[in-house]
Parts: structure tokens; C-alpha cells; sequence
């Protein structure tokens, strides 16, 4: 009776990869749905200001600029979203790669050393490999570039519903109106923060 | 781990039976792999799950060296038998994989490209190795519905596939059948459920009656050799498939 070989279901394969773009669609996806009630929440402040007349001129004004802050922000994250659903491909081939190469490894570690043709597939695997990675690490250099963009672009939203508060206390019989929706787009523009801030923490390789 | 076995060998011309693994996992079927080796090439049949690639690849590189392997032969689409195809091409990317051109199509999903896949016609082909001619004889709806058999007319060695397998409990390690009666009925169950055409069962039994076998060697289960041949293909000739329960 033989004794059971260890086989190559004990090499653990490196995955996590698919897993960790799947959880930066998922926050891309909850960006844009928030980018979404921003431009919302911004036309019905631009409504409310009008009604307002004179006395919200600023926070009229402060309103249109949010709503194409909501805009830009969406074609933001629309090519992030691009670039992540491209990186589905390369990250399986990587996966796949590496299984392959977790497998044959071992074949060729049961078959002894001086198996003919041996080293030439290892070499063809890792340089393979190679390939890929560089691929998907060019990936994550855009990938990271595009979410610092958008971080300092929601700076830019955060500096506008700061102003929107301080237009507020001018808006005379509408200031508590006019101050809870700063409210809430200053609420929802941390949101996007944080979410920016996942986001830019989440690598596709691991170095 | 499983073992390469010579089962023919004259001169440069050589068939190796990788057969009955033991320790593989319990719920992936047990398969037999064989391997036709002629001069300087080598011809690899139903080269079976990727599961079993290692235990495969090293029995076959105890005996034979793996650079030489020209090709795969792969009876029809199963995953137990060629689900590996994408390991092989890693390790040897130019082979060449012999099968019905139903699957064309259908097997780069397992691995290879385009000008991996050499499409045999309905009609079957001829392979040659190393000047060896090999006969790729058809056997479509046993089971499958684009499906060959390989026959060595020197070596007088017809490889079966699916047909002729039996699925054989854990103790029985023996490489060829030994009583007849007791081996088929491991094999009965198999071939009323997977074989699906009566016809088409009909014809390939009257076609390989014709031919000179001395040994019938299937994908899964024990060898059959001498008078055992023909006791099967009659037996199987007789046998009601194409049933849901016996
Ligand atoms: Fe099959
Ligand atoms: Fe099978």
C-alpha cells in the first residue's frame, strides 16, 4: 500500500484578487449612487433657493456649482468603474496562471529533479507571470491616480457645502430650510469621503 | 500515486497504461491514461482531470520523457478526460490535441488555442507518430455524440474510452480483468446508463468485431485482453442501454 503523497491540495493558491475588486466595485457603486442623490438633493436646493428669491442669491448660486460637482463626480467614478471591470481579466488570468503553475510545480516535484523540459516551463510560467503582474500593477498605478483625483475633487464639494451653510444663516425666513440641506450635502460629501478613502486604500496586487 | 505500466512493448514502439490510483481523492472518478509511444514521439489518450495532473504527469515522466509527447487524443469532452489540457500545453505549449471537431470549440474552454486543436472528421482520421499509423476509429453516442476510439493496428491495442469501462470497487487493483462474468458486472450499470444509442452500440460492436484486437483498453476500469474482447463486445452488443434504471 502506498502511503497518500502529499498532493497540491495543500499548496495554498494566492486568491483574494477577484474578491478584492469586487469589493472596489462595490464602493464605486456606492459612490455613485450617492453622487447620484447629491445631484438630486442640489436640484431641489436650486428649487428652494428660487422660492427663497433675494434672500438666497448665494446659496442659489453655491447650489448650481454642487449639482455639477455631482455631475463631474459621476463621470468620475464611471470610468473608475471602466477600469476596474477591465481589471477583472487581467487579475483572472493572473489567478489562473498561478494555479497552473501551483500545479505543474508540483507535477514536476513528484517527477524528481531532471525531468527533460522542466526548467523551460518554468521559465515559460514565471516570465508569463511576470507579464501579468506588470500589467496589473500598471492597472493599480491608474486605478490609485484616478481615485486621488476624485478625492481632491470632493474636496472641492466639501468647500461648497461649508459655503452653502454659511449662505444659510442669510436666507432670512427660509435660513432653517436652507440649513438643513447644507446639512445634508455636507453629510453626504463625507460619506463619499470615507468611501474615497476605502477605496484608495484597496490594492489589486499585493506587493 | 499512480503508476506507469508497459503493456506493449516491441522494439521503439511502446503503449503505457497509467491505471488505478489509489490515493486519489474518493469523489473524483478513477481514470486510466495511456500512453503510445513510437521512435522519438509520444501520443497521450484521454490525458484525464486537472486534479490528477501531477500523479498523472510523473508516472509518465518515470517512463517516457515528457518532451517528446507530440500530441493528445481525447475520445470526447469530458472533464475526467481532458480538463488537464491547459497544464500540458504549459508544460509543452506547440502539443497538438486530436479531437472530434464537435468539440473544437467547446475544449479551449479547458485550455490551448486555435491551432492547438487538430478536428477529426465524423469519418475518423489517421494519426501518425513517428511513422506509426494510428487509426482514430468512430464510436459517436458512446456516450458522446462526437466521440473515438483509438486503434493501433500493429500493436493490435484498441483504446476504448468510455466503452468497456467498469467502475470498480477500492480493492480491485487489478490492472487486467481476471474472471469475466465477475468484472462486467462493475461495467453494467455504467453502460446502460451512459451509452444512449442502441444503433449506434450495434454498429460500433459489428465494426470492431472486424478488427484484430488483442487487447481493449478503457478509460476507466480493468484491461481486457485475449478472448476477453470479444466476450465484451458481444456481451455488449446484447446489453439494453440507454436505460434510467435497470
Ligand atoms: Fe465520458
Ligand atoms: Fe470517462
Amino acid at each position: 500500500m502506498n502511503a497518500p503523497e502529499p498532493n497540491f491540495h495543500g499548496i495554498a493558491p494566492r486568491t483574494g484578487e477577484l474578491a478584492r475588486i469586487v469589493r472596489v466595485n462595490e464602493e464605486i457603486k456606492a459612490i455613485v449612487a450617492t453622487a447620484f442623490r447629491i445631484n438630486l438633493m442640489a436640484l431641489n436646493a436650486i428649487f428652494l433657493a428660487k422660492r427663497a428669491g433675494n434672500a438666497a442669491l448665494g446659496f442659489g448660486v453655491l447650489s448650481n456649482e454642487l449639482r455639477r460637482f455631482a455631475q463631474d463626480l459621476t463621470r468620475h467614478m464611471a470610468s473608475l468603474r471602466e477600469m476596474t471591470s477591465g481589471s477583472v481579466g487581467s487579475v483572472t488570468g493572473v489567478v489562473q496562471q498561478q494555479r497552473i503553475a501551483a500545479i505543474l510545480a508540483e507535477a514536476l516535484r513528484l517527477s524528481g529533479d531532471g525531468v527533460p523540459g522542466a526548467r523551460e516551463a518554468r521559465r515559460r510560467g514565471a516570465t508569463r507571470l511576470a507579464e501579468q503582474q506588470v500589467r496589473l500593477r500598471s492597472l493599480d498605478l491608474r486605478l490609485r491616480a484616478a481615485v486621488e483625483e476624485t478625492q481632491q475633487l470632493v474636496e472641492l464639494g466639501g468647500v461648497l457645502a461649508r459655503s452653502a451653510k454659511i449662505e444659510a444663516a442669510y436666507g432670512g425666513s427660509f435660513s432653517a430650510a436652507l440649513m438643513q440641506v447644507s446639512t445634508d450635502f455636507a453629510e453626504v460629501i463625507a460619506q463619499i469621503k470615507r468611501s474615497l478613502e476605502v477605496l484608495g486604500k484597496e490594492r489589486l496586487v499585493k506587493d | 500515486m499512480k503508476q506507469a505500466h508497459c503493456i506493449y512493448q516491441d522494439e521503439d514502439h511502446r503503449w503505457l497504461a497509467i491505471a488505478r490510483d489509489t490515493t486519489k481523492p474518493g469523489y473524483i472518478i478513477d481514470t486510466n491514461e495511456y500512453v503510445v509511444i513510437h521512435g522519438e514521439e509520444a501520443l497521450l489518450c484521454d490525458p484525464g482531470g486537472i486534479e490528477i495532473f501531477p500523479s498523472v504527469f510523473s508516472a509518465l515522466s518515470a517512463e517516457c520523457d515528457p518532451t517528446r509527447l507530440a500530441g493528445i487524443f481525447a475520445s470526447h469532452q469530458d472533464p475526467d478526460i481532458i480538463s488537464s489540457l491547459a497544464l500540458w500545453l504549459e508544460f509543452k505549449p506547440d502539443l497538438k490535441c486530436y479531437t472530434s471537431w464537435l468539440w473544437q470549440s467547446f475544449l479551449p474552454h479547458f485550455g490551448g488555442q486555435d491551432s492547438t486543436f487538430v478536428p477529426i472528421p465524423d469519418s475518423g482520421v489517421t494519426i501518425r507518430l513517428d511513422g506509426l499509423e494510428l487509426q482514430a476509429i468512430p464510436a459517436h453516442y458512446l456516450h458522446s455524440s462526437g466521440n473515438f476510439h483509438l486503434y493501433d493496428p500493429k500493436a493490435k491495442i484498441l483504446f476504448s474510452g468510455d466503452v468497456g469501462a467498469a467502475l470498480l470497487p477500492a480493492d480491485h487493483n487489478e490492472l487486467y480483468v481476471q474472471d469475466f462474468s465477475r468484472h462486467i458486472r462493475h461495467a453494467e450499470g455504467f453502460h446502460k446508463r451512459w451509452m444512449g444509442s442502441d444503433r449506434a452500440k450495434r454498429d460500433w460492436c459489428e465494426r470492431v468485431s472486424r478488427l484484430e484486437i488483442d487487447m481493449l483498453v478503457p478509460q476507466h476500469g480493468a484491461i481486457y485482453q485475449g478472448a476477453d474482447v470479444q466476450r465484451f463486445i458481444n456481451w455488449f452488443a446484447a446489453l439494453e442501454v440507454g436505460v434510467l434504471r435497470s
